[in-house]
Protein backbone atom coordinates (compact mmCIF):
# COMPACT_ATOMS: atom_id res chain seq x y z
CA UNK A 1 0.00 0.00 0.00
CA UNK A 2 1.21 3.22 -0.95
CA UNK A 3 1.31 6.61 0.60
CA UNK A 4 -2.11 8.95 -0.74
CA UNK A 5 0.26 11.81 -1.51
CA UNK A 6 2.67 10.28 -2.58
CA UNK A 7 0.56 8.95 -5.40
CA UNK A 8 -0.88 12.23 -6.23
CA UNK A 9 2.16 13.64 -6.44
CA UNK A 10 3.43 10.65 -9.35
CA UNK A 11 0.16 10.61 -10.98
CA UNK A 12 0.25 14.57 -11.24
CA UNK A 13 4.09 13.95 -12.56
CA UNK A 14 2.45 11.20 -15.31
CA UNK A 15 -0.33 13.59 -15.93
CA UNK A 16 2.43 15.99 -17.43
CA UNK A 17 4.74 13.76 -19.09
CA UNK A 18 2.17 10.61 -20.36
CA UNK A 19 -1.32 12.87 -21.06
CA UNK A 20 -0.08 14.62 -24.31
CA UNK A 21 1.35 11.67 -25.43
CA UNK A 22 -1.60 9.50 -24.95
CA UNK A 23 -3.91 12.36 -26.06
CA UNK A 24 -2.31 12.67 -29.57
CA UNK A 25 -2.18 9.04 -30.13
CA UNK A 26 -5.78 8.47 -29.82
CA UNK A 27 -6.62 11.86 -30.89
CA UNK A 28 -5.00 10.04 -34.28
CA UNK A 29 -7.51 6.67 -34.28
CA UNK A 30 -10.76 8.87 -33.07
CA UNK A 31 -10.03 11.79 -35.24
CA UNK A 32 -9.07 15.09 -34.84
CA UNK A 33 -13.20 16.09 -34.59
CA UNK A 34 -12.87 13.79 -31.36
CA UNK A 35 -9.96 15.14 -29.21
CA UNK A 36 -12.27 15.85 -26.46
CA UNK A 37 -13.17 11.82 -26.36
CA UNK A 38 -9.44 11.68 -25.97
CA UNK A 39 -9.25 13.82 -23.18
CA UNK A 40 -11.89 12.68 -21.48
CA UNK A 41 -10.24 8.72 -21.68
CA UNK A 42 -7.06 9.67 -20.59
CA UNK A 43 -8.29 12.05 -17.89
CA UNK A 44 -10.19 8.95 -16.46
CA UNK A 45 -7.22 6.48 -16.60
CA UNK A 46 -5.52 8.78 -14.53
CA UNK A 47 -8.34 8.70 -11.89
CA UNK A 48 -8.72 5.10 -12.47
CA UNK A 49 -4.94 5.19 -11.56
CA UNK A 50 -6.01 7.48 -8.14
CA UNK A 51 -8.60 5.20 -6.94
CA UNK A 52 -6.69 1.86 -7.73
CA UNK A 53 -3.03 2.53 -6.62
CA UNK A 54 -3.26 3.07 -2.72
CA UNK A 55 -5.24 0.05 -2.61
CA UNK A 56 -3.43 -2.31 -4.94
CA UNK A 57 -0.08 -0.57 -5.44
CA UNK A 58 2.09 1.49 -7.58
CA UNK A 59 2.32 -0.72 -10.65
CA UNK A 60 5.79 -1.39 -11.22
CA UNK A 61 6.11 0.17 -15.07
CA UNK A 62 3.18 3.07 -14.63
CA UNK A 63 3.33 4.85 -17.47
CA UNK A 64 2.34 1.86 -19.47
CA UNK A 65 0.06 0.55 -17.30
CA UNK A 66 -2.20 4.26 -17.63
CA UNK A 67 -1.48 3.55 -21.69
CA UNK A 68 -3.12 0.28 -21.03
CA UNK A 69 -6.10 1.45 -18.84
CA UNK A 70 -6.73 3.83 -21.42
CA UNK A 71 -6.65 1.84 -24.28
CA UNK A 72 -9.28 -0.07 -23.05
CA UNK A 73 -11.14 2.54 -22.05
CA UNK A 74 -10.92 3.69 -25.66
CA UNK A 75 -11.81 0.30 -26.74
CA UNK A 76 -14.90 -0.18 -24.79
CA UNK A 77 -16.22 3.37 -25.83
CA UNK A 78 -15.57 2.30 -29.70
CA UNK A 79 -17.33 -0.93 -29.05
CA UNK A 80 -20.10 0.45 -27.54
CA UNK A 81 -21.00 3.20 -29.80
CA UNK A 82 -19.66 1.89 -33.27
CA UNK A 83 -22.71 3.01 -35.30
CA UNK A 84 -22.86 6.39 -33.76
CA UNK A 85 -19.58 8.18 -33.86
CA UNK A 86 -17.43 9.14 -37.10
CA UNK A 87 -13.83 8.21 -36.27
CA UNK A 88 -10.70 9.04 -38.22
CA UNK A 89 -11.17 8.16 -42.38
CA UNK A 90 -7.97 6.15 -42.05
CA UNK A 91 -9.07 4.16 -38.63
CA UNK A 92 -12.63 4.24 -39.27
CA UNK A 93 -13.07 0.43 -41.18
CA UNK A 94 -10.00 -1.26 -38.65
CA UNK A 95 -12.88 0.31 -35.70
CA UNK A 96 -15.51 -1.32 -36.78
CA UNK A 97 -14.24 -4.90 -36.77
CA UNK A 98 -13.96 -7.40 -34.30
CA UNK A 99 -10.85 -8.51 -35.42
CA UNK A 100 -9.08 -5.55 -36.07
CA UNK A 101 -10.57 -3.34 -33.08
CA UNK A 102 -7.84 -4.37 -30.77
CA UNK A 103 -4.76 -4.38 -32.90
CA UNK A 104 -5.55 -1.23 -33.92
CA UNK A 105 -5.48 0.11 -30.18
CA UNK A 106 -2.43 -2.08 -29.51
CA UNK A 107 -0.58 -1.01 -32.31
CA UNK A 108 0.07 2.52 -32.56
CA UNK A 109 1.56 3.17 -28.96
CA UNK A 110 5.53 2.92 -30.11
CA UNK A 111 7.94 5.36 -29.17
CA UNK A 112 8.37 6.08 -32.89
CA UNK A 113 4.64 6.87 -33.66
CA UNK A 114 4.05 8.47 -30.09
CA UNK A 115 6.36 11.11 -30.93
CA UNK A 116 4.70 11.60 -34.67
CA UNK A 117 1.29 11.85 -33.31
CA UNK A 118 2.91 14.71 -31.12
CA UNK A 119 3.94 16.44 -34.51
CA UNK A 120 0.40 16.11 -36.01
CA UNK A 121 -1.24 17.43 -32.71
CA UNK A 122 0.83 20.30 -32.89
CA UNK A 123 0.29 20.84 -36.82
CA UNK A 124 -3.41 20.69 -35.82
CA UNK A 125 -3.88 22.97 -32.55
CA UNK A 126 -1.90 25.48 -34.76
CA UNK A 127 -3.86 25.22 -38.06
CA UNK A 128 -4.07 28.86 -38.88
CA UNK A 129 -7.98 29.27 -38.93
CA UNK A 130 -7.90 29.10 -35.22
CA UNK A 131 -6.61 32.23 -33.21
CA UNK A 132 -3.49 32.50 -31.63
CA UNK A 133 -4.73 32.79 -28.12
CA UNK A 134 -6.66 29.80 -28.86
CA UNK A 135 -3.74 27.68 -30.50
CA UNK A 136 -1.67 27.91 -27.28
CA UNK A 137 -4.54 27.37 -24.30
CA UNK A 138 -4.83 24.17 -26.70
CA UNK A 139 -1.51 23.26 -27.13
CA UNK A 140 -0.89 22.99 -22.98
CA UNK A 141 -4.26 21.32 -23.00
CA UNK A 142 -3.28 18.31 -25.17
CA UNK A 143 -0.23 18.52 -25.56
CA UNK A 144 1.10 19.20 -22.41
CA UNK A 145 -0.91 18.02 -19.80
CA UNK A 146 -2.05 21.78 -17.89
CA UNK A 147 -5.26 21.73 -16.18
CA UNK A 148 -8.03 24.40 -17.07
CA UNK A 149 -7.07 26.34 -13.68
CA UNK A 150 -3.43 26.17 -14.46
CA UNK A 151 -3.50 28.40 -18.06
CA UNK A 152 -5.49 30.58 -16.64
CA UNK A 153 -2.78 30.95 -14.05
CA UNK A 154 -0.20 31.14 -16.57
CA UNK A 155 -1.95 33.44 -18.66
CA UNK A 156 -3.18 35.80 -16.09
CA UNK A 157 -6.51 34.95 -17.04
CA UNK A 158 -10.17 33.35 -15.67
CA UNK A 159 -10.48 29.75 -15.95
CA UNK A 160 -14.34 30.56 -17.90
CA UNK A 161 -11.80 32.64 -20.38
CA UNK A 162 -9.26 29.61 -21.43
CA UNK A 163 -12.24 27.45 -21.59
CA UNK A 164 -14.12 29.50 -23.80
CA UNK A 165 -10.83 29.43 -26.05
CA UNK A 166 -10.21 25.69 -25.78
CA UNK A 167 -14.33 25.28 -26.73
CA UNK A 168 -13.92 27.59 -29.37
CA UNK A 169 -10.57 25.60 -30.98
CA UNK A 170 -12.25 22.25 -30.73
CA UNK A 171 -15.00 23.68 -32.05
CA UNK A 172 -13.16 25.27 -35.61
CA UNK A 173 -11.56 21.91 -35.65
CA UNK A 174 -15.08 20.60 -35.76
CA UNK A 175 -16.83 22.25 -38.56
CA UNK A 176 -13.51 22.56 -40.56
CA UNK A 177 -12.62 19.84 -40.71
CA UNK A 178 -8.79 20.28 -39.88
CA UNK A 179 -7.10 16.81 -40.16
CA UNK A 180 -4.74 15.30 -37.86
CA UNK A 181 -1.90 15.50 -40.07
CA UNK A 182 1.78 16.75 -40.30
CA UNK A 183 0.87 19.18 -44.12
CA UNK A 184 3.06 18.32 -47.17
CA UNK A 185 4.78 20.03 -50.07
CA UNK A 186 4.96 23.11 -50.49
CA UNK A 187 2.05 24.20 -47.51
CA UNK A 188 4.60 22.76 -45.00
CA UNK A 189 6.81 25.55 -44.65
CA UNK A 190 4.06 28.17 -44.33
CA UNK A 191 2.28 25.93 -41.41
CA UNK A 192 5.67 25.12 -39.55
CA UNK A 193 5.81 28.98 -39.63
CA UNK A 194 2.64 28.96 -38.11
CA UNK A 195 3.00 26.23 -35.27
CA UNK A 196 6.50 28.35 -34.38
CA UNK A 197 5.06 31.18 -33.73
CA UNK A 198 2.87 29.85 -31.58
CA UNK A 199 5.27 27.77 -29.38
CA UNK A 200 7.27 31.11 -29.19
CA UNK A 201 4.70 32.69 -28.06
CA UNK A 202 3.84 29.81 -25.52
CA UNK A 203 7.23 30.36 -24.67
CA UNK A 204 7.38 34.01 -23.86
CA UNK A 205 3.77 33.22 -22.03
CA UNK A 206 5.98 31.48 -19.67
CA UNK A 207 9.09 33.63 -20.00
CA UNK A 208 8.14 36.91 -20.04
CA UNK A 209 6.00 37.46 -16.43
CA UNK A 210 6.91 36.22 -12.96
CA UNK A 211 4.09 35.79 -10.85
CA UNK A 212 3.86 33.91 -8.17
CA UNK A 213 3.53 30.49 -9.95
CA UNK A 214 6.83 30.70 -11.05
CA UNK A 215 7.09 27.23 -11.14
CA UNK A 216 4.51 26.44 -13.92
CA UNK A 217 5.91 29.35 -15.50
CA UNK A 218 9.58 27.47 -15.65
CA UNK A 219 7.26 24.16 -16.82
CA UNK A 220 5.81 26.13 -19.77
CA UNK A 221 9.11 27.23 -20.83
CA UNK A 222 9.78 23.45 -20.59
CA UNK A 223 7.55 22.04 -22.65
CA UNK A 224 7.53 24.96 -25.46
CA UNK A 225 11.62 23.78 -25.53
CA UNK A 226 9.92 19.79 -26.11
CA UNK A 227 8.29 20.75 -28.40
CA UNK A 228 10.44 22.13 -30.76
CA UNK A 229 12.63 19.51 -30.11
CA UNK A 230 10.05 17.08 -31.38
CA UNK A 231 10.07 19.05 -34.08
CA UNK A 232 13.87 19.52 -35.07
CA UNK A 233 14.09 16.06 -34.64
CA UNK A 234 11.74 14.79 -37.27
CA UNK A 235 12.87 13.79 -40.48
CA UNK A 236 9.68 14.69 -42.47
CA UNK A 237 10.91 18.90 -41.58
CA UNK A 238 13.63 19.69 -44.25
CA UNK A 239 14.83 23.23 -43.62
CA UNK A 240 14.83 23.79 -39.49
CA UNK A 241 17.22 26.58 -40.09
CA UNK A 242 14.16 28.90 -38.27
CA UNK A 243 13.43 25.64 -36.07
CA UNK A 244 16.90 25.40 -34.74
CA UNK A 245 17.12 29.01 -34.28
CA UNK A 246 14.03 29.35 -31.85
CA UNK A 247 14.96 26.12 -30.17
CA UNK A 248 18.50 27.88 -29.65
CA UNK A 249 16.97 31.19 -28.34
CA UNK A 250 14.14 29.28 -26.32
CA UNK A 251 17.46 27.41 -24.41
CA UNK A 252 19.54 30.48 -23.84
CA UNK A 253 16.70 32.64 -22.35
CA UNK A 254 15.67 29.58 -20.07
CA UNK A 255 19.24 29.00 -19.02
CA UNK A 256 18.91 32.08 -17.16
CA UNK A 257 15.46 31.71 -16.12
CA UNK A 258 16.11 31.08 -12.27
CA UNK A 259 17.99 33.78 -11.61
CA UNK A 260 16.16 36.66 -12.64
CA UNK A 261 14.46 36.62 -8.97
CA UNK A 262 16.35 36.21 -5.90
CA UNK A 263 14.78 34.08 -2.84
CA UNK A 264 12.18 36.60 -1.88
CA UNK A 265 10.32 36.46 -5.71
CA UNK A 266 11.70 39.83 -6.67
CA UNK A 267 12.92 40.24 -9.92
CA UNK A 268 16.54 40.76 -10.26
CA UNK A 269 17.52 42.96 -13.46
CA UNK A 270 20.51 41.43 -15.79
CA UNK A 271 22.85 43.66 -14.22
CA UNK A 272 21.95 42.25 -10.59
CA UNK A 273 21.80 38.79 -11.89
CA UNK A 274 24.36 36.08 -10.28
CA UNK A 275 25.52 34.51 -13.27
CA UNK A 276 26.51 31.70 -11.30
CA UNK A 277 22.77 30.68 -11.08
CA UNK A 278 22.71 30.17 -14.72
CA UNK A 279 22.18 26.56 -16.16
CA UNK A 280 25.26 25.90 -18.01
CA UNK A 281 24.54 22.71 -19.87
CA UNK A 282 21.10 24.31 -21.03
CA UNK A 283 22.93 27.20 -22.61
CA UNK A 284 25.68 24.91 -24.19
CA UNK A 285 22.55 23.29 -25.74
CA UNK A 286 21.08 26.76 -27.36
CA UNK A 287 24.49 27.64 -28.52
CA UNK A 288 24.90 24.22 -30.50
CA UNK A 289 21.79 24.79 -31.84
CA UNK A 290 22.35 28.07 -33.06
CA UNK A 291 25.37 26.94 -34.71
CA UNK A 292 23.17 24.19 -36.57
CA UNK A 293 20.61 27.14 -37.25
CA UNK A 294 23.26 29.19 -39.18
CA UNK A 295 23.16 26.52 -42.06
CA UNK A 296 20.84 27.83 -43.95
CA UNK A 297 21.23 31.24 -45.64
CA UNK A 298 18.00 32.85 -44.66
CA UNK A 299 17.75 34.82 -41.42
CA UNK A 300 14.61 35.03 -39.33
CA UNK A 301 13.24 37.01 -35.95
CA UNK A 302 14.64 33.47 -33.99
CA UNK A 303 18.30 33.93 -35.57
CA UNK A 304 18.62 37.38 -34.58
CA UNK A 305 16.87 37.06 -31.24
CA UNK A 306 19.11 33.86 -29.80
CA UNK A 307 22.10 35.96 -31.11
CA UNK A 308 21.39 38.63 -28.98
CA UNK A 309 20.32 36.48 -26.21
CA UNK A 310 24.02 34.50 -26.63
CA UNK A 311 25.53 37.58 -26.41
CA UNK A 312 23.85 38.18 -22.95
CA UNK A 313 24.68 34.35 -22.30
CA UNK A 314 28.69 34.92 -23.04
CA UNK A 315 29.27 38.16 -21.04
CA UNK A 316 31.33 36.91 -18.15
CA UNK A 317 29.91 39.87 -15.90
CA UNK A 318 27.14 42.10 -16.99
CA UNK A 319 29.57 45.20 -17.58
CA UNK A 320 31.38 42.98 -19.99
CA UNK A 321 28.07 42.79 -22.35
CA UNK A 322 29.23 43.73 -25.64
CA UNK A 323 26.28 46.15 -26.36
CA UNK A 324 27.75 47.51 -29.66
CA UNK A 325 27.37 44.25 -31.33
CA UNK A 326 23.93 43.89 -29.55
CA UNK A 327 22.43 47.33 -31.02
CA UNK A 328 23.77 46.31 -35.20
CA UNK A 329 21.71 43.13 -34.21
CA UNK A 330 18.57 45.23 -33.31
CA UNK A 331 19.31 47.88 -36.15
CA UNK A 332 19.09 44.20 -38.45
CA UNK A 333 16.09 43.26 -36.47
CA UNK A 334 14.45 46.32 -37.16
CA UNK A 335 14.56 45.45 -40.91
CA UNK A 336 12.24 42.53 -40.44
CA UNK A 337 10.46 43.74 -37.39
CA UNK A 338 9.71 47.49 -36.71
CA UNK A 339 7.16 46.74 -34.28
CA UNK A 340 7.26 49.16 -31.43
CA UNK A 341 8.41 46.64 -28.37
CA UNK A 342 11.63 45.53 -31.02
CA UNK A 343 12.04 49.90 -30.91
CA UNK A 344 11.59 50.33 -27.67
CA UNK A 345 14.60 47.12 -26.60
CA UNK A 346 16.84 48.79 -29.30
CA UNK A 347 15.81 51.96 -27.32
CA UNK A 348 18.20 50.14 -24.48
CA UNK A 349 20.96 49.09 -26.49
CA UNK A 350 21.35 52.00 -27.74
CA UNK A 351 21.43 53.98 -24.58
CA UNK A 352 24.94 51.61 -23.92
CA UNK A 353 26.14 52.39 -26.80
CA UNK A 354 25.46 56.25 -26.96
CA UNK A 355 24.32 57.07 -23.97
CA UNK A 356 20.92 57.54 -22.65
CA UNK A 357 20.03 61.42 -23.98
CA UNK A 358 20.25 59.82 -27.20
CA UNK A 359 17.79 57.01 -26.28
CA UNK A 360 15.12 59.31 -24.64
CA UNK A 361 14.80 60.98 -27.94
CA UNK A 362 14.49 57.64 -29.48
CA UNK A 363 11.84 57.06 -27.23
CA UNK A 364 10.16 60.39 -27.97
CA UNK A 365 9.13 58.64 -31.25
CA UNK A 366 7.19 55.89 -29.72
CA UNK A 367 5.36 57.87 -27.17
CA UNK A 368 2.12 58.06 -29.02
CA UNK A 369 2.30 54.11 -29.83
CA UNK A 370 -0.82 52.47 -28.53
CA UNK A 371 0.30 49.40 -27.23
CA UNK A 372 3.46 51.49 -25.70
CA UNK A 373 0.86 53.69 -24.18
CA UNK A 374 -0.74 50.77 -22.06
CA UNK A 375 2.96 49.02 -21.52
CA UNK A 376 4.50 49.59 -18.00
CA UNK A 377 7.89 48.51 -19.78
CA UNK A 378 8.07 52.08 -21.78
CA UNK A 379 8.09 54.23 -18.88
CA UNK A 380 10.10 52.23 -16.45
CA UNK A 381 12.92 52.07 -19.22
CA UNK A 382 12.23 55.49 -19.86
CA UNK A 383 12.68 56.07 -16.57
CA UNK A 384 16.18 54.33 -16.15
CA UNK A 385 17.36 56.18 -18.61
CA UNK A 386 16.73 59.39 -16.23
CA UNK A 387 17.97 57.86 -13.58
CA UNK A 388 21.31 57.46 -15.58
CA UNK A 389 21.35 61.22 -15.98
CA UNK A 390 20.46 62.56 -13.31
CA UNK A 391 16.89 63.53 -13.63
CA UNK A 392 15.14 62.20 -10.54
CA UNK A 393 11.93 64.42 -11.09
CA UNK A 394 11.38 62.95 -14.42
CA UNK A 395 12.35 59.59 -13.25
CA UNK A 396 9.60 59.43 -10.23
CA UNK A 397 7.02 60.34 -12.74
CA UNK A 398 7.68 57.93 -14.80
CA UNK A 399 8.27 55.05 -12.51
CA UNK A 400 4.75 56.12 -11.50
CA UNK A 401 2.96 55.38 -14.49
CA UNK A 402 4.44 52.39 -14.46
CA UNK A 403 3.45 51.19 -11.18
CA UNK A 404 -0.36 51.77 -12.63
CA UNK A 405 0.19 49.82 -15.75
CA UNK A 406 2.24 47.01 -14.37
CA UNK A 407 -0.17 43.94 -14.28
CA UNK A 408 2.07 41.91 -11.78
CA UNK A 409 2.59 42.27 -7.77
CA UNK A 410 6.35 41.62 -8.37
CA UNK A 411 6.90 44.01 -11.15
CA UNK A 412 5.15 46.65 -8.70
CA UNK A 413 7.42 45.68 -5.95
CA UNK A 414 10.56 46.04 -8.35
CA UNK A 415 9.30 49.23 -9.48
CA UNK A 416 8.27 50.77 -6.18
CA UNK A 417 11.93 50.05 -4.69
CA UNK A 418 13.28 52.16 -8.09
CA UNK A 419 10.57 54.88 -7.12
CA UNK A 420 12.23 55.27 -3.61
CA UNK A 421 15.54 55.17 -5.02
CA UNK A 422 14.87 58.31 -6.65
CA UNK A 423 14.24 59.94 -3.42
CA UNK B 1 1.98 -5.11 -54.68
CA UNK B 2 -1.75 -6.90 -55.33
CA UNK B 3 -4.70 -7.40 -53.50
CA UNK B 4 -6.03 -11.15 -52.19
CA UNK B 5 -9.52 -12.30 -50.34
CA UNK B 6 -8.86 -14.67 -48.01
CA UNK B 7 -11.93 -16.59 -46.97
CA UNK B 8 -11.75 -18.60 -43.80
CA UNK B 9 -13.74 -21.85 -43.98
CA UNK B 10 -14.01 -23.32 -40.57
CA UNK B 11 -15.46 -26.92 -39.50
CA UNK B 12 -17.38 -25.94 -36.75
CA UNK B 13 -16.99 -22.55 -34.95
CA UNK B 14 -14.38 -21.26 -32.34
CA UNK B 15 -17.38 -19.72 -30.51
CA UNK B 16 -18.94 -23.02 -29.43
CA UNK B 17 -16.50 -25.06 -30.02
CA UNK B 18 -13.81 -23.97 -27.89
CA UNK B 19 -13.46 -23.78 -24.29
CA UNK B 20 -13.47 -20.22 -22.77
CA UNK B 21 -9.65 -20.92 -21.85
CA UNK B 22 -9.02 -21.98 -25.48
CA UNK B 23 -11.13 -19.26 -26.80
CA UNK B 24 -9.04 -16.45 -24.86
CA UNK B 25 -6.27 -18.23 -26.34
CA UNK B 26 -7.18 -18.15 -29.62
CA UNK B 27 -8.40 -14.62 -29.27
CA UNK B 28 -4.64 -13.72 -28.38
CA UNK B 29 -2.87 -15.36 -31.00
CA UNK B 30 -5.72 -13.78 -33.71
CA UNK B 31 -4.82 -10.17 -31.99
CA UNK B 32 -1.22 -10.79 -32.32
CA UNK B 33 -1.01 -12.32 -36.21
CA UNK B 34 -3.41 -9.40 -36.99
CA UNK B 35 -1.64 -7.15 -35.19
CA UNK B 36 1.73 -7.91 -37.51
CA UNK B 37 -0.19 -7.89 -40.71
CA UNK B 38 -1.53 -4.26 -39.88
CA UNK B 39 1.95 -3.24 -39.03
CA UNK B 40 3.77 -4.72 -41.83
CA UNK B 41 0.79 -2.59 -43.77
CA UNK B 42 -0.87 -5.52 -45.14
CA UNK B 43 -4.07 -5.71 -43.74
CA UNK B 44 -6.50 -3.53 -46.18
CA UNK B 45 -9.68 -4.78 -43.70
CA UNK B 46 -10.85 -7.99 -42.26
CA UNK B 47 -13.82 -9.31 -40.44
CA UNK B 48 -14.91 -12.06 -38.72
CA UNK B 49 -18.94 -13.20 -40.57
CA UNK B 50 -21.58 -12.74 -38.03
CA UNK B 51 -24.90 -15.17 -37.41
CA UNK B 52 -27.46 -15.43 -39.87
CA UNK B 53 -25.71 -15.99 -43.49
CA UNK B 54 -28.43 -15.69 -46.00
CA UNK B 55 -28.02 -17.09 -49.55
CA UNK B 56 -29.74 -15.51 -52.59
CA UNK B 57 -30.50 -18.33 -55.74
CA UNK B 58 -31.81 -18.33 -59.05
CA UNK B 59 -34.49 -21.15 -59.09
CA UNK B 60 -36.09 -21.53 -62.51
CA UNK B 61 -36.10 -17.33 -63.06
CA UNK B 62 -36.96 -17.13 -59.78
CA UNK B 63 -34.58 -15.29 -56.94
CA UNK B 64 -34.66 -16.80 -53.84
CA UNK B 65 -32.69 -16.47 -50.71
CA UNK B 66 -32.56 -18.95 -48.10
CA UNK B 67 -30.20 -20.13 -45.05
CA UNK B 68 -27.01 -20.72 -45.70
CA UNK B 69 -26.00 -23.85 -45.19
CA UNK B 70 -24.03 -23.97 -42.40
CA UNK B 71 -24.01 -27.56 -41.29
CA UNK B 72 -20.67 -28.39 -41.89
CA UNK B 73 -18.11 -25.39 -43.27
CA UNK B 74 -18.82 -22.27 -41.49
CA UNK B 75 -17.48 -19.11 -43.13
CA UNK B 76 -16.02 -17.41 -40.24
CA UNK B 77 -14.94 -14.66 -41.97
CA UNK B 78 -12.28 -12.73 -44.45
CA UNK B 79 -9.31 -10.59 -44.88
CA UNK B 80 -8.55 -8.42 -47.40
CA UNK B 81 -4.58 -8.25 -47.52
CA UNK B 82 -1.84 -6.82 -50.48
CA UNK B 83 1.04 -8.81 -51.04
CA UNK B 84 4.01 -9.22 -53.06
CA UNK B 85 2.51 -12.04 -55.30
CA UNK B 86 0.45 -15.55 -54.64
CA UNK B 87 3.22 -17.09 -53.05
CA UNK B 88 3.44 -14.22 -50.60
CA UNK B 89 -0.58 -14.18 -50.07
CA UNK B 90 0.15 -18.24 -49.21
CA UNK B 91 2.54 -17.83 -46.68
CA UNK B 92 0.36 -14.72 -45.07
CA UNK B 93 -2.45 -17.38 -45.03
CA UNK B 94 -0.56 -20.36 -43.61
CA UNK B 95 0.66 -18.24 -40.68
CA UNK B 96 -3.02 -17.53 -39.49
CA UNK B 97 -2.91 -19.09 -36.10
CA UNK B 98 -6.34 -20.43 -36.93
CA UNK B 99 -4.94 -23.81 -37.65
CA UNK B 100 -4.42 -24.93 -34.82
CA UNK B 101 -7.75 -23.81 -32.81
CA UNK B 102 -10.30 -25.44 -35.48
CA UNK B 103 -10.26 -27.66 -38.86
CA UNK B 104 -10.01 -24.90 -41.09
CA UNK B 105 -9.30 -23.95 -45.07
CA UNK B 106 -8.14 -20.29 -45.82
CA UNK B 107 -9.18 -19.92 -49.43
CA UNK B 108 -6.69 -17.18 -51.24
CA UNK B 109 -8.09 -15.04 -54.24
CA UNK B 110 -6.51 -12.66 -56.09
CA UNK B 111 -8.25 -9.65 -57.09
CA UNK B 112 -8.49 -8.11 -60.33
CA UNK B 113 -6.49 -4.48 -60.55
CA UNK B 114 -8.55 -2.22 -62.55
CA UNK B 115 -8.46 -2.59 -66.31
CA UNK B 116 -7.32 -6.38 -65.72
CA UNK B 117 -3.83 -7.76 -65.85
Amino acid sequence: MSDQSEINQLVDHLFRHESGKMISVLTRIFGSHNMDLAEDVVQDSLLEAIKQWPYKGIPDNPSSWLFMVAKNKALNIVSRDKYKRQYSKEMSHFLQSEWTLEPTLNHPFTDQEITDDQLRMMFTCCHPSISPDSQIALILKTLCGFSIPEIAKAFITTEETINKRLVRARQKIRDNGIPFEVPQGKDIAKRLETVLESIYLLFNEGYSASSGENLIRYEVCEEAIRLVKIIANNPVIENKSGVYALLALMQLNASRFKARQDVEGNILTLEKQNRSLYNYTLMEEGFSNLKRSTSAKEISIYHILATISAYHCSAVEYKLTDWKSILILYDKLVLIDNSPIVLLNRAIALAKVSGAKKAISELEQLRSSSILKSNYLFYSTEAEFFIELNLFSHARTALKKAIRLAPLETERRFLQKRLSDCC
Amino acid sequence: MKDFLLILKTEGSVWTDLSPEQLQKHMEHGTAYIGNLMKEGKLKSANPVDKGSRIVTDKNGILKDGPFNETKEVVAGYFLISAKDIHEAVEIAKANPIFKDIPTAIEVHPMMPVGGN
